[in-house]
């Protein structure tokens, strides 16, 4: 369903991807690896627009997304979780997670939703009239995966889903994470740590510096070589 | 202090009441366009200045108060909306578009005033009261022209925020303010949402150029005093926070009447200046917020 | 950046200097002077500004309020204690620096930039209303004439200079003087550890507190001595105009003119300034039959220059030209 090829991606002299490319199924979890600096978050931000492509193309079921603007690709069945959640901290929960919907195509139905994404997470219901800002680290990070559900995505991209949070919640996103897949939702998530990521993805890709290293399924990656050079240094 | 009677005391906080709406109306449009772009604009004196001059030429062709300050309101929202398409926009994509944007709105506010000169000429135009008659409560003695312009304040100020917090745009606004990239993730088109606020920001200062139109009268340079009591009236209350405008609009239009008693109108600006650089230097968030 | 001086460079500033100490020789009308002389009176001021807000990265909108100070400082120092104007000019000059200090102080001490220009700009209004209010001293809008011009000269070779309005030779010479002190001071800071320390400020704090710097205290002294030259600016137009309103002296007019003359000859640039003064005024005088449309022109044009080449025309002009890039 989603599409990379041979992407470049730069701020401003400073290239930070180098000829990656990409896929990723229907209903699938793929991790993107590295180190820091590699390129990960660019990677995401590149599909959700939030960069701009300097050359190669990413396309989604068929359609090329050059030419969206970031806020046109919500409608179109990407969402996106942020790093570090980037929740609207002066407005309720409620309004957060309400303000997925916003894009026309998934307007009508959110009601609907809305009850189905406080099922995944209770504590929409217990804390909805509080301002975001006041939520631990957790509890936003909850909000801000059902900010991103109510867009009604076929893709749901998580920048560093676990950054800063306690192992307990990990486990606990972990489970949620899998709960969504389950109901078809491909979901693209980068992390470090490479044990951590294949407690839940099918596939992976490895990043170093800019460039693609590797891909495959967890057990090819866990055991390659690579892997252990780029993390390890041997 | 002489003593005055009780009424004369009440009419005064009155009338100060009745200017800081003004103030508001005017602050409110300040704070709404740096609360969502950080852009300070330094052409929305201009903004009230033609809301001035669009009163004196519709009310003047007897077009019914009543439906000449909707349509100011209307005409400033497209004036603002076409500043920031044309303009602030592309800015604000540029690597020093802090300086740029009030450097650009600086240029603009010159331009507007001496385009305003050109066009309508430098003779003040006096515009009719809207209303006439004066309302009495006991000793207390108001013109009906002051009563309407609280009334339209009040009526304009609360359409303000139920926009803001009711609406689906006042939440993609109130999004766009606190994060804008994560307001785009969300679906939200941030350079619409910029576009309007432009607007609605303008059509706030519209709507009070129009109201005080028959108390002060209309000129090319009308602008520039209210630009500053929009300046103080917005770092009183926070840059960027709109509730907070309208505080210290009002605060700073009692404080204004009161203080006539102590020392003279000339010296007045002075010390609302002063006032807002100290509390620059000690509050930068405002008298009412938090520190960040 | 504030990059060696190339050899081109350091010819060019020879022959301009060598046409400014030239051109009255040349037998040019008084008019011309005139111009030349609000030239290089505009040229202090915006070199002056241009250190503050292009160089320091200080975006400040209230340095006309140094202006006014100097000018008023020096006529009502000249008129009322009987000094001469060539001690008051300096004396003038030193209390806009004093004020500088005193309103950089807060101003250094905000970081977000809408701040510091609502704060300059109301200080720049605080002076105007005083200078308006307090008739007693200045006359107000009324204007305030009878400044003294400078006291003549006998310099040796040359004989007695005149500073009259018939003879403008005089005043002519010491702008350009006063011009000259303005930019060699501002190449001599600019080039020293401290200019160093500035542009590590422009491009960022965190180098500049790596360097181990005293950043405010660099930042207040530049700022003040950048009121100072003002300053200079104002009270030489003081004594030389001989006539002094706040509107004139302290407007927001002012301030306009000499940001469009920065930011069309290139903001942080060494030259810009003096190209915009160069431009922007003669443009003015040569278009006095437009004059009705002159702030017009001013205000679209910073718009304009904002818009398209926010590096100043230097950088439109010579297309073949690379510009140098600033790091992000």
């Amino acid at each position: 369903m989603l599409e990379i090829r041979g992407l470049d991606v730069a701020y401003g002299d400073y290239q930070v991807l180098w000829d990656v490319s990409i896929d990723v199924a229907a209903g699938e979890i793929v991790a993107i690896l590295g180190p820091n600096g590699s390129g990960k978050s660019t990677v995401l931000k590149a599909i959700i627009g939030l960069c701009r492509a300097r050359s190669g193309t990413i396309r989604f079921e068929g359609n090329d997304l050059a030419r969206l603007a970031v806020h046109d690709r919500a409608g179109i069945g990407i969402a996106m979780v942020m790093e570090r959640r980037r929740l609207f901290p002066a407005m309720t929960v409620r309004e957060n997670v309400l303000l997925g919907a916003y894009p026309a195509a998934v307007r009508h139905d959110a009601e609907a939703r809305l009850g189905w994404v406080e099922g995944l997470f209770p504590i929409l219901r217990e804390r909805g009239a509080q301002p975001a800002g006041r939520l631990s680290g957790g509890e936003q990070q909850m909000v801000a995966i059902a900010r991103g559900l109510m867009a009604k995505p076929r893709l749901l991209l998580m920048d560093e889903p676990y950054l800063g949070l306690a192992p307990k919640v990990v486990l606990q996103i972990n489970d949620i994470i899998r709960r969504i897949n389950a109901e078809g939702i491909a979901v693209v998530f980068n992390e470090q740590n490479v044990n951590l990521s294949f407690a839940l993805a099918h596939r992976g890709y490895l990043l170093e510096s800019g460039r693609l290293m590797l891909g495959g399924t967890g057990q090819e990656m866990l055991h390659s070589d690579v892997v252990r050079r780029v993390y390890l240094g041997e | 202090m002489t003593a005055m009677p009780i009424a004369l005391y009440i009419e005064q906080i009155v009338n100060g009441l009745v200017a800081g709406s003004m103030y508001a109306l005017v602050g409110g449009g300040i704070a709404l366009i740096y609360g969502t772009m950080r852009v300070l604009n330094m052409a929305h004196g201009e903004f009230y200045m033609m809301g001035g001059y669009a009163a004196f030429y519709l009310v003047g062709r007897s077009v019914p108060p009543v439906l000449a300050i909707p349509l100011v309101a209307g005409l400033l929202f497209l004036v603002g909306a076409a500043v920031q398409r044309l303009t602030v926009h592309y800015l604000l994509r540029q690597d020093g578009w802090l300086f740029a944007c009030i450097a650009a709105t600086l240029g603009l506010s010159i331009a507007f005033q001496n385009l305003a000169l050109i066009v309508f000429g430098e003779d003040y135009k006096t515009v009719p009261y809207y209303v006439e008659g004066i309302l009495r409560l006991g000793d207390i003695r108001l013109p009906l022209q002051r009563v309407l312009m609280l009334l339209v304040a009040v009526g304009t100020l609360l359409a303000m925020g139920f926009l803001l917090k009711k609406t689906r745009f006042g939440w993609a606004l109130r999004a766009t303010s606190q994060d804008s990239d994560a307001a785009s993730v969300c679906g939200i088109p941030v350079s619409r949402v910029h576009m309007i606020t432009f607007g609605l920001s303008a059509a706030l200062g519209g709507v009070a150029g129009a109201m005080l139109a028959p108390i002060y009268s209309v000129s090319p340079w009308m602008g520039l005093p209210v630009l500053f009591k929009g300046f103080v009236v917005v770092v009183l209350g926070g840059l960027g926070s709109f509730p907070g405008a309208i505080v210290g609009g009002l605060l700073l239009g009692i404080v204004e009447a009161l203080g006539v008693q102590i020392t003279s109108a000339e010296w007045r600006d002075v010390f609302g200046f002063a006032l807002m650089i100290v509390v620059v230097w000690a509050r930068p968030w405002g008298l009412f917020g938090k520190a960040p | 950046m504030f990059q060696p001086l190339r050899l081109n460079a350091l010819l060019t500033a020879v022959v301009a200097a060598l046409v400014v100490l030239g051109l009255p020789l040349l037998g040019v009308g008084s008019y011309v002077l005139h111009v030349m002389i609000l030239i290089m009176i505009f040229a202090i001021f915006a070199v002056a500004y241009n250190l503050v807000t292009g160089y320091l990265g200080l975006k400040t909108f209230g340095h006309h309020a140094f202006f006014g100070l100097g000018a008023y400082g020096s006529a009502l120092i000249s008129i009322h204690l009987g000094i001469g104007a060539w001690a008051s000019l300096w004396i003038g000059a030193a209390l806009a620096a004093a004020f500088g200090l005193f309103i950089g102080l807060p101003i250094l001490r905000i970081k977000s930039m809408a701040h510091v220009a609502v704060v300059t700009l109301a200080f720049a209004e605080i002076v105007r209303l005083s200078c308006s209010n307090l008739k007693g001293l200045t006359r107000g809008e009324l204007g305030l004439w009878g400044i003294p011009a400078f006291q003549a000269l006998h310099l040796p070779l040359v004989g007695e200079v005149v500073f009259s309005p018939a003879n403008k030779i005089g005043y002519y010479y010491l702008a350009a003087l006063l011009l000259g002190m303005t930019l060699l001071a501002t190449a001599v800071i600019l080039r020293s550890k401290i200019g160093l320390a500035i542009l590590a400020i422009r491009d960022g704090e965190d180098a500049a507190e790596s360097l181990g710097v005293n950043l405010t205290r660099i930042k207040l002294g530049v700022f003040a001595v950048s009121a100072f030259m003002v300053g200079v600016a104002g009270a030489f137009y003081a004594h030389y105009v001989g006539i002094l309103t706040p509107s004139a002296a302290i407007g927001a007019d002012l301030m306009i003119l000499v940001i469009a003359m920065v930011l069309v000859g290139g903001l942080g640039t060494f030259a810009g300034p003096l190209v915009g003064a160069v431009l922007l005024t003669s443009s003015a005088e040569s278009l006095r039959f437009l004059d009705q449309y002159r702030l017009l022109v001013y205000g679209g044009l910073i718009v304009l220059i904002v818009l398209f080449a926010p590096r100043g025309l230097a950088s439109l002009r010579l297309p073949g030209r690379r510009v140098p890039e600033r790091p992000a």
